[in-house]
């Protein structure tokens, strides 16, 4: 088997996935990096098993991706800042065009990577399947049409997130009753631009609420009704599972003291064994099973990382989010495996659902 | 920081969710536990849930009830007259928690209260009141023979509440656990109207005493340094505020507290060294100085405010 991966050598991802390879006797991967395949077109080509990996943490791949969504050449951001969510969006489908024209069998198609990008089409997937995802409202354009959205609707909180945003970029979870209105986000504002803070801080006055919302709304926002997340030892926790060939069993408790639970905002792994205690056999079997039904909506990805709240009380759960490039979970394993493992491992067996070429 | 856990006991009882299908085998041995799911239901439906609640727990009700998310707790005060209209259908009511919700559900400092004068009026075996949230709150000062333990949590609690319970006559209550909070969401009081309260006059039985998450820490540890009711209390809770180095020293040169069982300092911005003094010089006492908080750009902040 010729195995390559699509993504940003630097990337610790690319690193794991080809030492899981190895530790199966396969030969090293090619790596195509998302730079070259932007800049000069080489991708993996027919006969080779193709992992698209994420080209997110490289500002140069991201500044590639926005030229070729916009067919015009891109500012490069600064680091941190939140820019073209929409135009990277529309690189990376260009991009995911050009590595599929290659020829190699992918490992996740274009079509489910996009679906899981895009938030509002994502969300729309779920609900159409029957998945339990919070209600969200319909297309808003800005502070203004967010709030009138909101009355209309009756809901005093909601998380609003960037169309194309990962990684809690971007998102806020938004409280408002009459003319007061607080906002809880890793999201700064600085001299008209904005960037993400790994500080999580809280905006409750309405003007600096309506920059931030209004400098986000071109890209496209997606808003959700604020899903009350149940919480263990004073922090408010959700899971990210990745379900692998059909199967959840790389788990990770997310737990912190904000409404966004995403790690790298300084926030804790917790105990899987205090949470499926906590939550019960039945609601976690429950949610396990939320997690594969997620995947199934996604036959022709390896792998989908799903995070997955639970309502406060644990007599509910809800699916936050679906991630395409969520399998980073470094030192979780299962069977001896960590993610990159037991993909590989469903690659030797044949237990993948990918079917060779569209 | 914030609350985001649920109690899992009340009143030394387990708390079970009314919307729980299974029952408990004594519906009088649990803390039961009602709110709507939808944040902003209507009121009718809290009602049914309330309803339901009865149905399930006989003729004398719940012992305990906690009571969650009511519908749109940040602007409609809980209805406390569905408690008083009902009260010959709680006469075992004991224990009473009035807007357990987490953050994530409504901030504390969003949260409103009404008067709850007429619930402690109505229920005058109620041995048991916790209170989040002090918008809107207000009280009617009163005698009551049956409380034990008042709590109030808060993001700012109002000087009129406070000086109403010090008008109270409460000669049976033993445990009083007031968080202050920060003047912007409404914590305006001063060590002024904590007197009646620290001078302990209408609070025979009091054994335990929280003035936490303060805005106004080191003040009020300078008055509690000097109040006459600390003499009686086996517990002193000053923690979840942003007691510094002014406040450690009041209490070191206070009244002597080396008779309490603990003190908790927990969440403070005193330097290590006046913490480690607080210990040293209190042997037999347990105090907690965990927690230590550094000061922001913006400065101390209170552990619960928002």
């Amino acid at each position: 088997m010729r195995l390559a991966v699509v993504g940003n050598p630097e990337n610790r991802r690319v690193a794991l996935f080809a030492a899981a390879a190895a530790r199966a006797g396969l030969p090293a991967p090619q790596v195509h990096p998302w730079r070259d395949v932007l800049l000069s077109g080489r991708v993996p080509g027919p006969g080779t098993v193709v992992r698209i990996d994420s080209p997110g943490e490289n500002a140069e791949v991201d500044t590639l991706l926005r030229a070729l969504g916009t067919g015009r050449p891109a500012a490069v951001a600064e680091p941190g800042e939140i820019l073209g969510g929409a135009a990277a969006f529309a690189g990376l489908r260009a991009a995911l065009g050009r590595v599929a024209a290659g020829g190699g069998e992918l490992l996740n198609q274009p079509a489910d990577v996009l679906t899981m990008t895009a938030k509002p089409h994502c969300h729309a997937v779920l609900a159409a399947a029957g998945i339990p995802v919070p209600a969200a409202l319909g297309p808003v354009h800005g502070y203004e049409s967010l709030r009138a959205a909101m009355d209309r609707a009756g809901w005093g909180r909601v998380f609003v997130k960037p169309a194309y945003g990962s990684s809690a970029s971007g998102v806020l979870a938004l409280a408002v009753s009459g003319r007061r209105a607080a906002a809880v986000t890793s999201v700064e504002l600085s001299g008209g631009r904005i960037f993400n803070n790994l500080r999580v801080r809280r905006y409750d006055d309405e003007a600096s609420i309506t920059a931030i919302v209004d400098r986000l709304a071109p890209d496209g926002l997606h808003v959700e009704r604020w899903y009350p997340k149940a919480a263990l030892g004073n922090r408010v926790l959700d899971l990210r599972v990745v379900v692998i060939a059909g199967e959840p069993r790389h788990v990770v408790v997310r737990t912190s003291r904000s409404p966004m639970t995403n790690l790298h905002l300084g926030n804790a792994r917790g105990d899987v064994a205090a949470v499926r205690a906590a939550a019960g056999d039945r609601a976690w079997a429950a949610a396990m099973g939320t997690c594969v039904r997620v995947a199934e909506c996604f036959p022709r990805a390896l792998h989908v990382g799903v995070d997955l709240m639970f309502r406060a009380g644990w007599r509910d759960h809800a699916v936050a989010e679906v991630n395409a490039f969520g399998d980073l979970l470094p030192g979780v394993l299962a069977d001896g495996l960590d993610t990159y493992g037991a993909q590989v491992a469903a690659l030797v067996t044949g237990r993948t659902v990918v079917p060779c070429g569209i | 920081m914030t609350i985001h856990d649920y109690l899992t006991t009340f009143a030394g009882l387990p708390v079970v969710a009314s919307a729980e299908k299974e029952a408990p085998a004594d519906p009088a041995a649990v803390a039961w536990r009602i709110e709507v799911e939808d944040f902003e239901a209507d009121p009718a439906e809290f009602e049914a849930a309330f309803g339901q609640l009865l149905e399930r727990t006989g003729p004398a009700g719940p012992t305990a009830l906690i009571i969650g998310q009511w519908g749109s707790a940040y602007d409609t005060a809980f209805p406390t007259d569905l408690l008083v209209r009902n009260a010959a259908r709680l006469g075992r009511l004991r224990a009473l928690f009035i807007g357990e919700m987490s953050s994530e559900e409504c901030e504390i400092s969003w949260i409103q209260q009404g008067d709850i004068t007429g619930v402690l009026e109505a229920f005058p075996a109620l041995e048991r009141l916790w209170v989040r949230g002090a918008e809107g709150l207000a009280l009617t000062p009163l005698r009551h023979q049956g409380l034990r333990e008042l709590v109030l949590q808060s993001g700012g609690l109002p000087a009129t509440v406070i000086r109403a319970i010090g008008a109270c006559d409460l000669p049976n209550l033993t445990r009083l656990e007031l968080w202050l909070g920060v003047d912007q969401y409404g914590g305006d009081a001063r060590a002024d109207d904590l007197a009646p309260i620290l001078a302990g006059r209408s609070l025979p039985a009091l054994t335990h005493l929280g003035l936490r998450n303060a805005e106004i820490a080191d003040e009020v540890a300078a008055a509690v340094a000097a109040a006459p009711v600390v003499a009686r209390l086996a517990e002193l809770d000053l923690s979840l505020g942003v007691l510094g180095d002014a406040g450690a020293e009041s209490l070191l040169a206070g009244q002597p507290l080396t008779h309490l069982k603990s003190l908790d300092l927990s969440h403070h911005f005193m330097s290590p060294e006046l913490a480690q003094r607080l210990v040293d010089e209190l042997p037999g006492v347990a105090v907690d100085v965990s927690d230590r908080q550094r000061e922001e750009e913006w400065g101390r902040y209170t552990a619960v405010s928002e």
